[in-house]
């Protein structure tokens, strides 16, 4: 049953899709062909619905029968209007025709990757993104009706445009309905390839092209899973070829569908942004006015919008999770960003001229491998002899732009498709039968166990056909059982009772519970738990260092202490425990009247005035001169001394402190200061885990090879902490009442 | 019509774009004061026999059998490990008899009062009897965030008759620590 409910669940939304794309490409006047209708409309209709679900979502009305309706709507207007049949097929001319021995050879190689990658979409869905946050969001969605304000997971903050169509499909199908989604979006965009090829009287290089892409190790594990790369990808190439359809005839109207989809591109990832870039520029070369490109702008806007309001409001930043410097929140911190930013450009790699092999054969380090056959990439260069070639490798060049924010083979694949299409034409023209030998070539070297034979071992790609699994002869919970990712789940669903969120330091699949689960490092108060928990642990991030300045004797309004020194490790930061003021030996008392701020990070300046030496006011911002933080006393006070703790890791931090004249401008105050050794609290275990319970955090998974582990472990009665259970390498903990 | 739209377009993306820009909080007034924490009640504690999940503790010489639902007999080393959470003010306790059967054989006993291998003190006793032995510990000999190994080591045990029977020490009522 379950394994009906995914296909239903995938068939009925991909038919949703196909059904409202019909519909809208014949209102535009469109007139595709046979080979394009199918992946041309499915994508179009896939856009537009994308965003009647996030209407869904945004009115809280995400129940089953109105997603049902929904789905139901676009397929019965489809019907009723007679779009949704294909156009007849044109007698194929001499040109378009592959010979008969290419088309059984390309034929039966598709069929058995197709067999591959079905099953495999049909089985239990447990890849790493997919069960995690991009289905966990999606039944956190439906679980709540509708978006849900989001502040403790910047992944939810990504534009969601792909996952919009899982959420019809998940509730009917739940996981697998997904996978089966994604694997639609696959088959369409290797169909819109081949279908191109036929377009432009290149059929063997369209459909050789279309093969390098379907074949692609990468994108046949991405497309079989509920991730989103292959999906984009098809988009970008829709929007590409749209631009091709208008510019055949020029209807204005075409200029719709390409500004909807370059908007959806935006919408089903970041990067694929450029493609904005690309129709308008596109539409402007061809026509020499800016009057057709402010159109496609326009109707991109549509697409882009509702994502850039969404994160706006819940986060006060239209792009997040990236550009937090300039749209600066509490909710996401810039360094965070950018340590996370800068590790998407190696990942560790230490040699990036490591990266051709790394992609094409090794695959563990980038997470995938496109296909030994890339190694001839270089070759598609040659393409640009030809208008054809030029035409397809200026969007690839415009993506690979972008790859290079984020090196994981992945994203290689929205650039795939241009760049197999080059390499065809290239061989197609120079030699076919080099051109075939290299297809089978690469379905060889593609199929799984010829692929483990030479890639690393931890290459991200399939394994085997899962059959039974797809078919729940094995079942589900079985098939499943044997992750850990999923058993953590369960682990969690088990013990932690509805409504409390559960605290780890690396994910879980949490699609497969209805807990809340914050990663320590997807947040802005997921960061400040984790800061905490490890100073229960880690030395060197406690209180370390105290600076005692000795202010001239006098009554002061405003103090401010403001840092000078610049960061030598792109990590450090200014973190400040505790900010003390004396008179006389005697601490003052902090009263309510006083007002703190500080320069970055002013929502977190709290922390250093709240007598915890489990928490720390940080900048969250690579340390460097102008940092400060401020006391207004509300009244003049008497102080002569001011001491500001700070942690281990801090190396070049120095300081001086500063008052307000008559005028009320900040200036230098003369005060020495003598460095003392801090004294820690004896039970900073417990100030942590009394921080977390005050974030309302009672629960913590830790897996045995998180940081800390062995702490958690050693120590429960330090922490506060009961082992709930030890099962499949983690742990998971409650806060003693 | 086509320029307005872009226009438009152009001054949505401008308007959320500075929105995102300027949205710093007011000044904060001071939080709650965190309260500074102590060692659990718990934590710091005489161990006694009796206590539901007691062996745990145990580390060696320590029979596993509980007497009377009070007491169990020790080997020559009896050993324990408590988390004390803290290391100010604690003081060894050990609460303990030297039954008069076994007095009868080995005749009066020294036992070293032991803290993380430190020698803490060491008596002896001369009549059997019910003993109590408490002592402040060095805040130096522990560390706060570490287990404490608390001992008592008899010289003389007393020796069975039947070889496979184990030697006696003391019988053994509560071992721990105390926070005064």
């Amino acid at each position: 049953m379950k394994a009906l409910a995914a296909l239903a669940g995938a068939a009925f939304t991909a038919a949703a899709c196909y059904g409202l794309g019909s519909v809208i490409a014949a209102q535009l006047g469109a007139r595709l062909r046979r080979a394009e209708k199918f992946p041309l409309a499915f994508v179009l209709g896939a856009a537009v619905l994308h965003l009647a679900i996030f209407a869904v979502l945004t009115v809280k009305m995400a129940y089953k029968p109105v997603l049902w309706l929904l789905l139901g709507a676009c397929m019965a207007i489809a019907l009723h209007t007679g779009d949704w049949r294909l156009p007849r097929a044109a007698e194929p001319s001499q040109e378009t025709r592959l010979p008969r021995v290419i088309r059984y050879l390309f034929g039966g190689i598709a069929a058995a990757f197709t067999v591959l990658y079905f099953f495999n979409a049909w089985a239990p869905e447990i890849s790493p993104d997919g069960a995690s946050y991009h289905l966990g969001l999606v039944a956190r969605y439906l679980r709540a009706r509708g978006f849900e304000r989001i502040t403790t997971d910047m992944l939810a903050a990504f534009s969601g445009g792909v996952d919009m169509l899982y959420v019809p499909a998940f509730a009917i199908g739940r996981h697998s309905a997904a996978a089966l989604l994604h694997f639609t979006f696959l088959m369409a965009l290797a169909l819109a390839v081949l279908a191109y090829g036929k377009r432009i009287g290149k059929p063997l290089a369209g459909a050789a092209a279309a093969l390098l892409v379907y074949l692609s190790p990468v994108v046949g594990i991405d497309g079989t899973t509920a991730y989103t790369d292959v999906a984009a990808a098809a988009i970008v190439f829709s929007v590409f070829y749209w631009t091709q359809l208008w510019d055949e005839n020029r209807k204005r109207r075409i200029l719709i569908a390409i500004g909807l989809l370059a908007g959806y591109c935006y919408a089903a990832k970041y990067t694929a942004f450029v493609m904005v870039v690309y129709a308008a520029g596109f539409v402007v070369w061809r026509t020499r006015k800016w009057q057709p490109a402010a159109m496609v702008a326009g109707c991109s806007l549509i697409m882009i919008a509702p994502w850039a309001i969404k994160d706006w409001v819940y986060l006060q930043n239209p792009v997040a999770p990236f550009a937090n410097q300039w749209f600066p929140n509490r909710y996401l911190y810039v360094l965070v960003e950018k340590l996370w930013a800068a590790d998407l450009r190696t990942y560790r790699l230490v040699n990036l001229w490591m990266l051709p092999l790394e992609v094409t054969i090794r695959g563990q380090a980038t997470q995938g491998t496109i296909g030994v056959i890339f190694l001839a990439a270089p070759l598609a260069l040659l393409a640009l002899r030809s208008r054809e070639g030029r035409k397809i490798l200026v969007p690839c060049a415009l993506l690979l732009a972008t790859y290079f924010g984020n090196i994981g083979t992945r994203f290689l694949i929205s650039s795939l498709p241009f760049l197999s299409l080059a390499l065809a034409l290239v061989l197609d023209t120079a030699a076919p039968a080099v051109l075939v030998a290299a297809i089978i070539l690469h379905a060889a070297a593609s199929w799984p166990p010829v692929l483990e034979s030479y890639s690393d071992a931890w290459n991200w790609s399939l394994h085997d056909l899962p059959y039974k699994a797809a078919l729940r002869i094995v079942p589900e919970e079985e098939f499943l059982g044997r992750h850990m990712e999923y058993q953590w789940a369960r682990m969690v669903e088990k013990y932690v009772p509805p409504g409390k969120p559960v605290f780890t330091l690396t994910g879980l699949a949490d699609s497969y519970t209805t807990r809340e689960v914050l990663i320590s490092y997807w947040g802005g108060l997921n960061n400040d738990i984790g800061d905490a928990l490890a100073m229960g642990w880690n030395k060197t991030w406690q209180p370390a260092t105290l600076w005692v300045f000795s202010l001239p004797q006098q009554k002061y309004r405003r103090l401010r202490v403001t840092q000078t020194g610049t960061a030598t490790l792109r990590e450090e930061q200014w973190n400040i425990h505790e900010i003390r003021f004396f008179e006389c030996g005697s601490e003052l008392p902090r009263r309510p009247g006083w007002r703190l701020q500080a320069s970055p990070d002013p929502w977190g300046v709290q922390r250093a005035f709240d007598n915890s030496e489990a928490t720390r006011w940080r900048s969250w911002e690579k340390l460097r001169p102008g940092m400060w933080i401020s006391v207004d006393f509300g009244q003049e006070e008497s102080v002569d001394q001011l001491t500001v703790e700070l942690s281990g890791d801090e190396w070049d931090a120095r300081m001086r402190l500063e008052t307000t004249d008559a005028r009320g401008r900040w200036i230098p105050l003369a005060a020495p200061v003598e460095k003392r050794k801090a004294q820690n609290s004896e039970l900073l275990r417990r100030a942590a885990t009394y921080e977390a319970h005050l974030q309302g955090v009672d629960y913590f998974l830790i897996k045995d090879h998180d940081f800390g582990a062995k702490d958690y472990a050693e120590y429960p009665e330090s922490w506060g902490w009961t082992r709930l259970e030890h099962n499949y390498g983690a742990s998971l903990y409650r806060v003693d009442p | 019509m086509t320029l307005g739209l872009g226009l438009l377009s152009l001054c949505g993306v401008l308007s959320v774009f500075l929105c995102g820009c300027g949205d710093l909080p007011e000044p904060y007034a001071p939080p709650a004061q965190q309260p500074v924490f102590e060692a659990p009640a718990e934590s710091v504690r005489v161990l006694k026999m009796a206590d539901p999940g007691a062996a745990t503790h145990f580390v060696q010489d320590i029979s596993q059998s509980l007497e009377a639902n009070t007491w169990r007999w020790t080997g020559k080393r009896p050993t324990v490990r408590v988390f004390p959470g803290s290391n100010r003010k604690l003081r060894y306790f050990i609460d303990f008899e030297i039954a008069p059967a076994t007095f009868e054989q080995t005749g009066p006993v020294t036992v070293s009062f032991i803290v993380n291998d430190h020698l803490l003190d060491r008596i002896r006793y001369t009549k059997p009897g019910r003993q109590l032995f408490e002592k402040q510990v060095p805040a130096e000999w522990t560390d706060p965030n570490a287990y404490v190994i608390l001992a008592a080591e008899i010289d003389k045990l007393w020796l069975p008759l039947r070889r496979d029977a184990p030697p006696l020490g003391v019988i053994l009522m509560a071992l721990g620590l105390e926070r005064k």
